[in-house]
Parts: C-alpha cells; sequence; structure tokens
C-alpha cells in the first residue's frame, strides 16, 4: 500500500504548548457553538412560530427576533478564533479537506451572507404589522447549510484514506464528502443539536423574563429535537471508523466516559424537561433540564475533540507531540489586550443592562 | 505546494482571493474612517448641543453595523477561506509566524462588535457622555485592529533580515515598511469613511446638511492630500528590488505591464474625490449623493490600484525572498532539483498516479503544483497562449533553463519562480506544455 497523501506540517514551531492550544481552540470552539445555538437555533425557531401566527407566537417573535443578528454577529466573529487555531493545529489536515471540497467551502461565504441579508429582512419586518415569516425561514436553512459546510470539512478532514478517491473524483473541488458515511449523521446530530440548544436558550430566558409562553415553547423544542437524537446520535455512532468506534465503546477511556456520561446528562435532561413544559409547573422547574442540557452539550464538545484526535491517531498523527516555542512576549501583549478588552465589556454592561426592576415585567 | 492543488480553469484561483479581498479591504479601511468620523461628529454635535444631528448620527450608526456585521465580517472570514482554499502552504507559513497577532486582532474585532453594537442596541440607556466614550472606543479598536493586520501585510513585502534569522514575530512585525503603511492606510481610512458619510449627508434634511457635510468634506480633503506624501514615503520605503520590479513593469509591454497602467490610472483617480468634495465644502446645500457615490468608487479603485501593486512588487514571493508564489520555500529549491520533486511531495505523486504515471501525467502533476498559482492552461495568463508559438523542444529548454539560479542566465527570475525539479522533471512539464496544443 502506498502511504497515504498527507502533507508535510509546517517547519516552523508552535508559539506556545500545543495543550494550551487545544484549551484555546476548546473554549473559543465552546463560545462559537453557544452563539451558533442562540442565532441560527433561535432563527429557525423565531420562524417557524412566525408562520404558526397566532397573536402569542406573533408576540414572542417580536421579543425574541432583536436578539437574533447580534447572536449570528457574534456566530461569525467567536468562529474565527476556532478557525485559527484548527489551522495551527490540524493544518495538513484541514487544508487538504477543505481544497479537496473547494467550491461548497467556499460557497459557505456567500451561504452565510444570504442568510444574514435575510435575517435582517425577517428582523426588520417583526416590529410591524406584516410579518416575513418566509425570510426568516430562508434565512435559517441558509445558516443552517452553512453549518453543513463545515461539518463537510470536518469529517472529510478526518479521513486522510478517502483523500486520493475524492480527489480523483472531483479535480476541481465540486463534490461534497459523501463518500463518507459520517456526513449526514453528524450534520443531523449537530443541526437538530443546535435547535435543541436554542430552545432550552429560550426556556432559560422564558423563566428569568416570567414570559410563561417562551418557558414552554422552548422546553417543547428541546424535547421534540433531543428525543429525535436517539435516532441520528446512534446512526453517527455506529458509522464511526473502527478505531474511534472501538474506543468509544470500550467504557474505560476518557472518550468513552464523556460520550456515556454527555448521553445519560442529555437524557435526564429530557426527562425533566417534560414535566417542567407542563401546563401549571413552576418556572423554576426550568432550571435542572437547563443545567443538565449544557452539560451534555459541553460534554459533546469534549468527546467530539476526542474522537477527532483517535480518528488521527490512527494515521499517526498526535497534536501533542508538534514542536513549540513559546513566545512570552506575544502572550503578554495577548494577555494585556484581553484583560483591556474584559474591563471595557464589564463596563459597558453595567452600562446597558436594563435596571432590575424593570427586567422582572410580566409579559402581556 | 505541498497541499493539493485547486485547479480553477479560466480565471485561475488567484482571482477568487482578489475579488473577496478588495471587497473586504474597501469595507475594512471604510470602518476604520467611519469610526473615527462618527466619534469627532458625536463630540461637536454634543457641544453644540444639536440634538438633531445626534439623531442622524444614530442612523449611520446603524448602518455601520450593517456594513461591517453582514459584509465586513462575512468577507474577512471570505479572504480566510480563500487564501487557505489557493495557497494553503502560505497560509499554513503565515498563521504559524503570526497566530499571535491574529489572536490580538481578533480580540480587537470582538472589542469593535461589542462596542458598537452596544451602541445600537442600548443607544437609548446610555448617557451622552457613555455614548461619546463608546464611540471613541469603537475608533479605537477598529484603528487598533489596523495597527496589527498591517505588520503582517507589510511583512510579506518586507520580512526584513531580522526575522528571516531569528523567526521571531515581533521582528517580522516592525519591518521596513511597516509605519509608512500605517500612516498611508490611516489616511485611506480617513477618506474612504469620510465619502461613505457625504454619501449619506448628501440626502440629509437642508437645514441639517451644512453642519454634517463641512466637517466631513475637511475630513476627506485632509485623508485625500495626505495620503500623497504617506504614499511617497511608502513607496521609498520598499526593498530596492521590490522597487525596480515596480519602476521596471511601468514601461513593460507584457501583461502584468497593462495591469500597471490601471493601478496608476487608479491612483489618479484617487485624487479626484479631493476635487469632488470641494463641493460638499463651498455649496453644501447642492450636493447630492451620486457625487460622493461616484468620489468613493474612485477612490476604491485608486486603493485596488495600491493594493494590486503592493501585491505584485512582492513577486515572485508571497513572502519576499522566504517563499515562492507557489509555495515553495527559497530554502526547498535545492533539494528539489538534486533529489526531484515527485519524491517529496505526496499530492503530486498521488495526482500523477490518478492519471496512470505517465510522463505526461507527472508533467501536469507538477505543473499544477508549481505554475498554477500565477497561470491557467487556457484562460487567464494562458501557458497554452504563452507556449503557441514554442516546439516541444522549446518547451523544454525553457523550463530546464528556469532552473538556473543566477538572474544573468534566468531572466524570468523576476517574475516567476526558479523551476523546483530534476532535469528529468523539467522535461515532463516540458512535453506537458507542448501537449497543451493539441487540446
Ligand atoms: C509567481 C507567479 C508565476 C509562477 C509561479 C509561474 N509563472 Fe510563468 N509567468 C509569470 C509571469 C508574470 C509571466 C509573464 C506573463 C506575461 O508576459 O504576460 C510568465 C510567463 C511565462 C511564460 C512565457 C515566457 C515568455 O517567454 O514569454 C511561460 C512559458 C511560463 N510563464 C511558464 C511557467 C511554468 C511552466 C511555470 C511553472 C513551472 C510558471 N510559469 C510559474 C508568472 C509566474
Ligand atoms: C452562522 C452559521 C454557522 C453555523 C450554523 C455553524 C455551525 C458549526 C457546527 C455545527 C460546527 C461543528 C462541525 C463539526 O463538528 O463537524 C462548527 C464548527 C466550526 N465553525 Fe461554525 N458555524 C457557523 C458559522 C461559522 C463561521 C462564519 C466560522 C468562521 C469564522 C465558523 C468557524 C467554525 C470552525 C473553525 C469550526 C471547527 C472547530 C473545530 O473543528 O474544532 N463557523 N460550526
Amino acid at each position: 500500500m502506498t502511504p497515504l497523501p498527507i502533507p508535510l506540517p509546517d517547519p516552523l514551531p508552535l508559539p506556545m504548548h500545543p495543550g494550551a492550544l487545544k484549551a484555546l481552540l476548546l473554549v473559543t470552539f465552546t463560545l462559537h457553538l453557544m452563539a451558533v445555538n442562540l442565532g441560527v437555533g433561535g432563527s429557525l425557531i423565531a420562524a417557524v412560530h412566525a408562520l404558526r401566527g397566532k397573536p402569542k407566537d406573533r408576540e414572542l417573535v417580536r421579543r425574541l427576533a432583536p436578539l437574533l443578528p447580534g447572536a449570528v454577529t457574534f456566530a461569525i466573529t467567536l468562529g474565527v478564533a476556532p478557525l485559527l487555531f484548527v489551522q495551527l493545529t490540524y493544518g495538513p489536515f484541514f487544508y487538504t479537506a477543505s481544497v479537496l471540497t473547494a467550491v461548497p467551502w467556499l460557497a459557505l461565504i456567500f451561504l452565510l451572507m444570504a442568510g444574514y441579508v435575510l435575517l435582517y429582512r425577517f428582523v426588520g419586518s417583526a416590529g410591524s404589522e406584516t410579518l416575513h415569516a418566509a425570510s426568516g425561514i430562508g434565512a435559517a436553512l441558509l445558516l443552517l447549510s452553512v453549518g453543513l459546510m463545515l461539518v463537510n470539512v470536518t469529517t472529510l478532514s478526518l479521513r486522510p484514506d478517502l483523500w486520493a478517491a475524492q480527489a480523483a473524483a472531483s479535480p476541481h473541488g465540486l463534490r461534497m464528502n459523501t463518500l463518507d458515511p459520517t456526513l449526514w449523521p453528524r450534520y443531523l446530530h449537530l443541526g437538530v443539536g443546535i435547535v435543541a440548544v436554542a430552545g432550552l436558550l429560550l426556556a432559560g430566558w422564558g423563566a428569568w423574563r416570567s414570559h410563561t409562553y417562551a418557558r414552554q415553547a422552548g422546553l417543547r423544542w428541546f424535547i421534540a429535537t433531543t428525543a429525535s437524537q436517539a435516532a441520528w446520535g446512534t446512526w453517527l455512532l455506529v458509522k464511526q471508523p473502527a478505531p474511534v468506534l472501538d474506543l468509544l465503546l470500550d467504557g474505560r477511556s476518557a472518550a468513552s466516559l464523556s460520550l456515556w456520561i454527555s448521553t445519560a446528562l442529555g437524557a435526564l435532561a429530557l426527562l425533566m424537561a417534560i414535566p417542567a413544559s407542563q401546563d401549571g409547573s413552576r418556572p423554576q422547574a426550568v432550571w435542572a433540564p437547563f443545567g443538565l442540557g449544557l452539560a451534555s452539550t459541553l460534554g459533546m464538545i469534549l468527546l467530539r475533540d476526542q474522537a477527532r484526535d483517535a480518528a488521527l491517531a490512527a494515521f499517526g498523527f498526535h497534536p501533542g507531540a508538534l514542536p513549540y516555542k513559546t513566545d512570552w512576549l506575544s502572550l503578554g501583549v495577548f494577555g494585556l489586550t484581553f484583560l483591556g478588552l474584559a474591563v471595557l465589556l464589564i463596563v459597558v454592561l453595567r452600562w446597558v443592562m436594563p435596571p432590575a426592576a424593570s427586567a422582572k415585567e410580566e409579559a402581556p | 505546494m505541498n497541499h493539493p492543488v485547486w485547479d480553477l480553469p479560466f480565471l485561475g484561483s488567484g482571482w477568487i482571493i482578489g475579488i473577496i479581498s478588495i471587497i473586504h479591504v474597501s469595507i475594512a479601511h471604510l470602518v476604520v474612517g467611519a469610526g473615527i468620523w462618527l466619534a469627532v461628529m458625536e463630540g461637536r454635535a454634543q457641544r453644540a448641543a444639536d440634538g438633531e444631528q445626534q439623531a442622524w448620527l444614530r442612523g449611520r450608526t446603524k448602518a455601520l453595523l450593517w456594513l461591517s456585521s453582514i459584509f465586513g465580517a462575512t468577507t474577512g472570514v471570505g479572504i480566510w477561506v480563500a487564501i487557505g482554499l489557493v495557497n494553503p502552504t502560505a497560509t499554513q507559513h503565515l498563521i504559524r509566524a503570526f497566530v499571535m497577532a491574529w489572536a490580538i486582532e481578533w480580540l480587537l474585532f470582538v472589542g469593535e462588535m461589542a462596542t458598537l453594537i452596544a451602541l445600537v442596541r442600548a443607544y437609548d440607556r446610555l448617557q451622552p457622555r457613555q455614548r461619546l466614550i463608546l464611540y471613541w472606543l469603537y475608533a479605537l479598536c477598529a484603528w487598533l485592529s489596523l495597527v496589527v493586520i498591517n505588520g503582517i501585510v507589510a511583512f510579506m513585502l518586507s520580512p526584513g533580515q531580522g526575522w528571516t534569522t531569528t523567526h521571531a514575530m515581533w521582528d517580522g512585525f516592525f519591518n521596513a515598511t511597516y509605519l509608512p503603511s500605517l500612516l498611508l492606510r490611516t489616511f485611506v481610512a480617513l477618506a474612504l469613511g469620510g465619502l461613505w458619510a457625504l454619501a449619506a449627508g448628501g440626502t440629509a434634511d437642508p437645514a441639517l446638511k451644512p453642519r454634517i457635510l463641512r466637517p466631513t468634506a475637511l475630513l476627506v480633503l485632509a485623508g485625500v492630500l495626505l495620503t500623497v506624501p504617506a504614499g511617497w514615503y511608502y513607496f521609498q520605503s520598499f526593498p530596492p528590488a521590490a522597487r525596480e520590479l515596480v519602476l521596471g513593469n511601468l514601461k513593460g509591454t507584457t501583461g502584468l505591464a497593462q495591469g500597471f497602467r490601471w493601478a496608476l490610472l487608479g491612483l489618479g483617480a484617487y485624487l479626484l474625490p479631493g476635487l469632488l468634495v470641494l463641493w460638499a465644502l463651498f455649496a453644501p446645500r447642492s450636493f447630492r449623493r451620486p457625487v460622493a457615490v461616484l468620489g468613493l468608487l474612485l477612490a476604491c479603485w485608486g486603493f485596488g490600484g495600491f493594493e494590486w501593486i503592493r501585491e505584485v512588487a512582492r513577486k515572485p514571493f508571497v513572502i519576499r525572498e522566504v517563499m515562492y508564489s507557489n509555495g515553495i520555500r527559497v530554502d526547498q529549491v535545492a533539494g528539489y532539483q538534486a533529489n526531484g520533486f515527485l519524491p517529496q511531495n505526496a499530492w503530486a505523486r498521488t495526482f500523477a498516479a490518478s492519471k496512470g504515471d505517465t510522463d505526461l501525467a507527472k508533467g501536469e502533476a507538477i505543473l499544477r503544483s508549481q505554475c498554477l498559482a500565477c497561470h491557467t492552461r487556457d484562460g487567464y495568463r494562458s501557458l497554452k497562449a504563452l507556449t503557441a508559438t514554442n516546439s516541444e523542444e522549446d518547451n523544454v529548454l525553457l523550463i530546464q533553463g528556469l532552473r538556473e539560479l543566477d538572474p544573468a542566465l534566468n531572466p524570468y527570475l523576476d517574475r516567476m519562480p526558479p523551476f523546483a525539479g530534476t532535469e528529468q522533471e523539467a522535461e515532463w512539464v516540458g512535453k506537458y506544455l507542448g501537449s497543451l496544443k493539441a487540446k
């Protein structure tokens, strides 16, 4: 067998310990995904309620819509950081995958822009009489298809064994990573998860702002989507390449523990969300499924990373072993900028936070 | 190129970067200038207790958020996507060298977005003083992000001896063209931001119009006029070889020289808005939006011309004296010439194997890796057209001649990298070039 075409790593050392870079990748990716949940999942939820069009749905949309463009702005902004760190650590895999599926990858930008314009249109209409539900649905679908482009490159980057065939089948980079059986289940699992977390965030917001309908509707979104994960999650699991599947099922490794613990947390969140969504339930009942659901998501983010490293280890790549030379000066400048920014944000938040009294106003 | 090649027929993949970056770079400079303009104007309006003008500026703030979040941020991501596709090897090298600078730039960008969103969404809850502070903080974050990215862009033209030996980030960051480039870009930002503001002011209420247009016109005028000495200073700071390349092309007749003429016309066009804004200054009531839009387009043309010249001035390198445009590092050339390119490049081998490992397949594989960064087979800078009158023998000799590292013997070294492969590999490429004629 000829060796796989994995490009050589760049000769320059990493600027800090690869473990520190991994931590930065995971933290910024988590922030990115949370903003995606709110902005993209929230857009879908808002658009569906706009489509239903009952007065309480319209009122909900009116409250929710103004949050969405800002959340998408942050989804993009916060996405840039993991984009940087992924390239730094996983460069040879990431670049190869993106070139082999270049056209869908580049299309991401145009899908994003179009989705964003439609979202602004939808949000702009939320204050007026005629609600453009169709724009909202269009925006949500376009933004969700951005996620597909990311899953497409991520999955391909983990399968060097498929690269030569992909390159031969598609010399101009037109094809998606359809040779890989994990593409669709992974996308469904993640896309449905985005809507589920958006539902949880909506429910939490409803409990905080004493908005009963938001609380119940949010939990119902969470329940329906999370229940369906029994199908998508299982499908994704069984399609993992053998070394990853073995690791995930061994019941001992960190990756396996992440899998079972976060699945259990998610299932528990689901079970507790059902009574909490009934009429007459106490608003505080939201917080248990809310906390468990978010904990499950964090576990899944860890799992995703462990599964990636397991997949690449099978091809002889170990990010922890990359050469590095710590650049303290740059780290110092970065740290100072970070501190300055954090202070700034705290001050600004204190200026702009609505006074506590008005936060408790009862929804009409 | 150590990575697979994105083979984009006719246009050539480089144009993707060109198109996305010219849009992004124009918007990015515009929002820096617009941020400074907003802060200055808000301060004036507050001191004059001019509520009408403050309300109008609030509308501009919203428009700026719209512009920078929808088009600025997405095209910024677009550049990342495009450079990674077109030149992954170079992108990886730059990221390794400058990741901390980008991380700092990213923090500043988060600051930009956060201050702007706070201004738009919580305008009514802010005291006028707090509002003004936020306007200035936005302007500061936006300008500082230029301060950071400028270091990396300038590095590619003039990395400097220091970095080449130490590979320490700040040695590369503060390089010979850093300061002049920063000054130049700051003045361009003022001009672009001011023209954008004039376009909005052109439709303002007649009573309000002069109060907006006069100071704004002065800002544009200052930006345009200051760009001239800054541009001169910038050009003087070029590495001598880059300056010669630019001056040499002013006289030439190649395709490149034609591009230069367009760029130079653009530099002339950049000055015209300086005249157009006199209208806004002296007869603000009759000033109309289309005039400002025209000025903005002319200025973008000029700025695009400048960026194009800067890109060409580092040819045939992506990072001058460090890495060629095709992703081959200068220090790799000798090894490839002695031991062969194919044995050391998995992706070129994979491509050749997929086509049966014939001589032509190997030639095409090497050509994809070493030439498609600047050429296409039959579109932009077409290899078929450039070799139309050559015999196969001529082609082989041409490529074998490209192996020569001495500029006296290889006249192409000012626009093309040396051929990084053995005599035998050069022959395969020459044969493949000859085969293009039949297609
Ligand atoms: C850094 C960009 C760059 C790279 C890489 C590059 N070229 Fe060129 N090449 C140029 C430019 C610029 C010209 C001049 C084009 C013109 O005159 O319009 C040129 C001209 C040519 C010509 C015409 C020469 C003549 O006598 O007029 C040939 C043939 C050619 N290139 C072949 C190649 C081959 C084969 C490779 C790969 C081994 C290659 N080039 C790599 C930029 C490049
Ligand atoms: C707004 C629409 C977006 C959605 C719905 C979205 C969704 C997602 C999803 C589902 C993943 C996980 C992919 C996987 O594991 O297979 C992901 C990862 C990622 N996203 Fe986004 N994203 C969006 C926008 C962006 C943008 C604009 C950027 C770049 C600036 C970005 C950067 C990233 C990066 C770098 C990763 C991979 C992180 C890693 O592999 O650790 N995303 N995104």
